[in-house]
């Protein structure tokens, strides 16, 4: 029994000294420096990085998000090896860089995903200065492509004037565009857009959703209206698909965005007057049963089945719907055809407001001993690679990427970086002349652009037997883009430009409160739940519970920027 | 660690001494077999507990545990002082009592029934299909369960043939909570019964010859023996199941709800999850995760005590 | 086992076979749609068309997933998990359940472990604190990250707990006459009594182990070390989430073609298995009674 004993007190001994090492490793400090850059057996410098991934890279056999063509190519160009941290997507990421950050280990390079989290590095004194590396490295085409955005790509990314961050910028993607069936409008024998201005009213869809309802041209057997998500809104065009913006654009009302009436007030979009007219002929529409009858309880996926089967042939959404939206449609009914219209507002224009020019920043750690490397991939990777005309021969790999379709999450970089009118320049230099015959397809030099337009050209010629994917590139660069470019040629826009973008304190304390507040509500109103009116009561809730005091906190900032 | 037991009258202390003995390395014996896994409970339980100070803090993971400002209640009359939370409280405690009084119920009123089979290939079959929707996520069922009981769904159709009218299961804030519970208990009961098949098996089938030869018929025969051999475990698992109660399943109402039913459908987690937390806001998570420990711990303590009240033992 | 002839018990028998069946055929119906969805095109699926019967009926699905490399290394980790888990389970649900069916007489301190595993069941310092121990000790992207932290199930350690006080004690008193130790005790009286209990809550380990994705989403950093639930769930990504995140137009379009529902149909039918396989192995021991008043009083 005395050996027992004796086991038991040299057993309790070591788990008591384990647990304490232990526990005091865990309170370590997180914010503890680390090792400068570590170098592999060659010489490269390593760079270690929380890459943002997708779920259908479709890299070639061999190929990792490690270990691919780009980090090939920065490890060939700038004597860097690319080594992953930690690979996630969405909200996984998110988490990611968070255990990151409290345990005090931040990779090299990564991406975070929103403005309020570059604070909080900055304010923690967690990443690095990089306005010296950007002034002295960054190629002229970079700076021309932030300077495109007017500054505030840059300004986004700077604080006390430092550049603590390099930007993604996006592009803009207005309108909120219609989309109709093409072909069902042919088979009724409907008369759309008499003038062509691509631009119709609310009695024209009114009309044209009566029309699809009564006749059922999808011979579904159970034809539904025009279906919204239930969320009705989006901060920009891009999420845009099934909200009500086109709708609010009649009246010149911007939901979720904070702008300034003509006397200098700074107004929350969504409790203007002209949101309550917009919910107003939503509401209207609903009764009289051209809106689907199962708004509100609706799942998207069920009403991408709609589309599908047929049951509806009217869905709003951005330029690129066709690509990943109506794609499914098209593969069920060989004949489906779309036509891409905005409604008309009140003052005749097509009514949209101007997205935030950044979403996400690429940042250095604090102590890295190379930042003027990201600077560097920057350059390569948006540049030098971008604007390559002999992507051939001179990156053969990378050119193979193209063709293959690999998504542009394998770059160490997963953001895009391009000038704020690329997507329309590249349509109307490039896709547009090349499909007409103006250009030929081999003086596109940009290998992704060049690729679409050899698909559209293969719709054209064959419409009968092309793809769908041919299709749906059809469709979102020729009429979704095609579009845009008909509308700004056309002077049809009339842009509002919001005054904020941020998040102040309030919103972060009670903005998840008001946004359920104003979906539950808005639902109310369409469905006729509450009659109109309520909105009014529904305003005055926002204010009280919360909104003046965001409203009074963005005034706060932006006199503080003056 | 001497324990001290009593003497019989006919040992002689020589014996005694010797069981004495044999008690106390029993007792030492005993602690060192809760030893390892008393270990990992330090380990990966107890250490990792200091972040409950999280809840107390102004918590950026910039800043690290030790560099967060100190805010004391801060979160917890935060949460209190939410507009909704009396109603998402009400919300919680309902459908999450819904879910263990009516999920124990079928679970209890299966297994009583599937042990009756006696063709074992179809008891065993039945026994594997009925726990399979267990294993399908939320995720998967919403899409199930949405296409069944929208409004054009297969429900309807079948009320409609009755010529009851259309009922709108998803979107009414009066059936929502119902659609829940039911769901949730028609996804859990096959699983859940399998406890209770075990504690079944487990009666001596020597009573039920016995009572049967007495005149007792099925029924009282399941009232008299098979119940009241299942009530411990009954008991057990009810009680195991109050520090979940709380819980009301995140990712079924996440994957079901819309705006139209957020009054009746928005439960503690849904209501914290959209107010920010997506990552960011640690230290109000973790409060409300300490307020629902503490709700759990006394509920579970209480049931305990009541249960040695009326059933004369301790369930632990 | 007591059979009963009369009318009424007859038909009370054939209401209760209609309704077990019924209960089964109910909790099958899912399942079978999945299983239908897996075997159906894509757009088909997207269209809401399939029921019970596959529509437009392809392997395509099928062979993906044969293709896949990484559902195969997923799987085999989530194996290794399960495996390891299971060991590491049972043994310390066993030696702690033993000792804890004591009373406070005979195991002095027995109430002081009770609240000590009560309270961990409860209070939870919550995701980051558990990560930074788990990551100082080394174990991020190991097996071990997955197997060591939920060591302890105490819900388990209960219910086994319970069925040991349960046993009679005239028949430990026999093992005890007979010179044996407490090991010696549990293992060879205790643990061939419970066996159901045992079988009951080593599924509980199995499944509550093939099925949690929630671990590897932060102890292991890169996809190639995921388990399978976790692999899968990354896929199942939303298009809403994609659009609100800000994805380019060309990585919707590359996720849509992965996100097809009857893809992810046919993985989770593959990951649904293993399961489908264990419980009929297992299922032996709910079945048959265990002979527990077979001690000679």
């Amino acid at each position: 029994m005395k050996k027992y004993r004796a086991i038991l007190k040299r057993v309790t001994k070591l788990s008591i000294a384990s647990m304490l090492t232990v526990s005091l490793a865990a309170c370590v400090d997180s914010s503890s420096s680390q090792e400068s850059a570590s170098k592999t057996e060659d010489g490269k410098t390593v760079i270690t990085l929380g890459r943002v991934t997708s779920a259908n890279p479709k890299l070639p056999e061999g190929d990792t998000y490690e270990n691919n063509a780009y980090t090939r190519i920065v490890e060939e160009k700038l004597d860097a090896k690319i080594v992953n941290q930690f690979e996630a997507e969405g909200e996984d990421y998110d988490r990611q860089v968070a255990l990151a950050i409290a345990s005090g280990e931040l990779p090299d390079m990564m991406r975070v995903n929103s403005k309020d989290e570059l604070k909080e590095l900055v304010e923690n004194d967690l990443i690095a200065d990089l306005t010296d590396v950007y002034e002295e490295h960054a190629s002229s085409y970079i700076k021309e492509i932030y300077d495109s955005y007017d500054g505030r790509s840059l300004a986004d990314a700077t604080f006390d004037d430092r550049l603590m961050a390099i930007p993604a910028t996006n592009g803009a993607n207005a309108p909120n565009m219609v989309w109709i069936r093409q072909d069902w409008i042919d088979k009724l024998g409907l008369e759309l857009d008499k003038d062509g201005d691509s631009l119709i009213t609310l009695e024209e869809l009114e009309n044209t959703a009566k029309a699809f309802i009564e006749n059922d041209p999808g011979a579904s057997g159970n034809p539904v209206g025009i279906p919204f998500a239930h969320w009705l809104n989006s901060g920009d065009y891009g999420g845009s698909a099934l909200t009500m913006s086109s709708v609010a654009g009649v009246f010149n009302a911007h939901p979720r965005h904070y702008i300034e009436d003509k006397n200098g007030n700074i107004m929350y979009g969504s409790t203007t007057e002209g949101t309550k007219k917009a919910l107003g002929v939503l509401a209207e529409l609903f009764d009289k049963g051209i809106i689907d009858p199962q708004f509100g309880t609706r799942t998207w996926d069920d009403i991408m089945a709609l589309l599908t089967n047929g049951q509806t042939g009217i869905v709003t959404g951005p330029w690129h719907i066709p690509d990943w939206g109506l794609s499914a449609v098209k593969e069920m009914d060989k004949n489906a055809d779309f036509v891409a219209y905005t409604l008309e507002g009140e003052n005749g224009k097509a009514n949209v407001f101007r997205e935030n020019p950044t979403g996400s920043f690429i940042v250095v750690r604090k102590d890295y001993s190379h930042p003027e490397l990201a600077v560097k991939i920057l350059n390569l990777i948006y540049d030098e690679l971008g604007n390559a005309t002999n992507l051939e021969t001179d990156y053969p790999e990378i050119a193979k990427y193209n063709e293959l379709g690999v998504d542009g999450s394998t770059r160490p970089f997963n953001i895009e970086v391009y000038k704020s009118t690329s997507t329309l320049d590249d349509f109307s230099n490039l896709i547009e002349p090349a499909v007409n015959g103006t250009i030929s397809i081999d003086e596109i030099t940009k290998a992704g652009i060049k690729n679409d337009a050899k698909t559209i050209l293969e719709y054209v010629k064959d419409p009968d037997n092309a793809e769908t994917a041919a299709w749906s590139k059809y469709h979102s660069r020729m009429k979704g883009i095609g579009l845009i470019e008909k509308f700004t040629k056309a002077d049809t826009f009339n842009w509002t430009t919001p005054v904020y973008y941020g998040t102040t304190a309030t919103m972060e304390k009670k903005g998840a409160n008001l946004l359920k507040l104003e979906e539950e509500d808005f639902i109310k109103i369409v469905t006729g739940t509450e009659p109109l009116d309520y909105f009014d009561t529904f305003v005055s809730n926002w204010k009280k519970q919360g909104g003046d005091e965001i409203i009074d906190e963005i005034e706060a900032e932006l006199a503080e920027q003056q | 660690m001497k324990v001290q037991i009593a003497k019989p009258a006919d040992w002689t202390n020589a014996e005694m001494v010797k069981q004495q003995k044999k008690w106390n390395w029993a007792n030492s014996a005993y602690h060192l077999m809760m030893l390892p896994g008393m270990i990992f409970l330090i380990i990966f339980s107890y250490i990792p507990m200091f972040g409950i100070i999280m809840a107390f803090q102004d918590y950026i993971p910039a800043k690290g545990v030790l560099g967060s400002e100190f805010v004391g209640m801060e979160h917890f009359i935060y949460l209190f002082q939410l507009p909704d939370i009396g109603l998402v409280f009400k919300n919680t405690m309902v459908i999450a009592f819904g879910k263990i009084l009516l999920g124990t119920f079928a679970a209890i009123v299966f297994s009583i029934l599937l042990n009756e089979i006696r063709l074992k290939l179809l008891k065993k079959s039945i026994q594997t299909v009925v726990y399979l929707p267990h294993f399908l996520s939320w995720v998967v069922l919403a899409a199930v369960v949405v296409n069944m009981f929208s409004l054009d769904g297969i429900v309807n159709q079948i009320l409609n043939s009755f010529g009851i009218d259309k009922l709108n299961f998803l979107g009414s804030n009066s059936l929502f909570q119902p659609l829940l519970i039911g769901t949730d208990v028609w996804k859990e009961f096959g699983f859940n019964s399998i406890v209770y098949l075990a504690a079944i098996t487990a009666v001596d089938p020597g009573l039920h010859e016995a009572a049967s030869i007495d005149g007792a018929n099925w029924w009282k025969r399941i009232w008299h023996i098979t119940l009241p051999s299942m009530l411990p475990i009954i008991l057990l698992l009810a009680i195991l199941s109050l520090p979940n109660i709380l819980n009301a399943g995140f990712d079924q109402v996440y994957n079901l709800y819309t705006p139209m039913v957020y009054e009746s459908g928005d439960i503690l987690d849904t209501y914290v999850y959209r107010t920010g937390i997506l990552g960011r806001e640690y230290s109000f998570g973790t409060a409300v995760g300490i307020f629902k420990s503490i709700i759990g711990m006394v509920l579970i303590i209480s049931a305990n005590e009541m249960a040695k009240k009326y059933t004369d033992r301790k369930l632990f | 086992m007591v059979e009963s002839k009369s009318i009424s018990a007859r038909i009370g028998r054939i209401v209760i076979h209609a309704i077990v069946i019924t209960l089964g055929l109910f909790s099958l119906l899912p399942l079978w749609n999945i299983v239908a969805i897996s075997f159906s095109s894509s757009e088909a699926v997207t269209a809401n068309a399939v029921g019970l019967i596959p529509v437009n009926f392809t392997t395509e699905t099928y062979k993906m997933i044969m293709e896949d490399v990484q559902f195969w290394r997923s799987f085999g980790i989530s194996v290794q998990r399960v495996f390891l888990s299971l060991i590491l389970n049972m043994v310390l649900i066993v030696l702690m359940a033993y000792p804890l069916s004591k009373s406070k007489r005979v195991f002095k301190g027995r109430n002081i472990y009770m609240n000590l595993l009560i309270f961990s069941m409860l209070f939870s310092g919550g995701m980051i604190p558990t990560y930074l121990v788990v990551k100082d000790l080394n174990l991020l992207n190991t097996i071990w990250s997955l197997v060591l932290p939920g060591a302890v199930q105490v819900f388990s350690i209960i219910l086994i707990m319970n069925f040991f006080i349960g046993i009679p004690k005239s028949l430990e008193e026999a093992a005890i006459m007979d010179g044996a130790n407490p090991l010696q005790i549990l293992v060879k009286v205790f643990i061939p009594i419970s066996l159901p209990a045992l079988a009951t809550v080593a599924l509980f380990s199995i499944v509550g182990n093939w099925n949690d994705f929630f671990s590897g989403l932060i102890y292991m950093t890169k996809v190639s070390n995921y388990p399978l639930m976790t692999y899968i769930q990354s896929l199942s990504i939303s298009i809403e989430e994609m659009l609100k995140s800000g994805a380019s137009s060309n990585s919707l379009e590359n996720m849509m073609q992965v996100s097809n529902k009857n893809l992810n149909a046919a993985k989770i039918v593959v990951s649904i298995i293993p399961l489908l396989v264990i419980y009929p192995l297992l299922q032996k021991y709910f079945i048959h009674g265990i002979v527990v008043g077979s001690v000679k009083e």
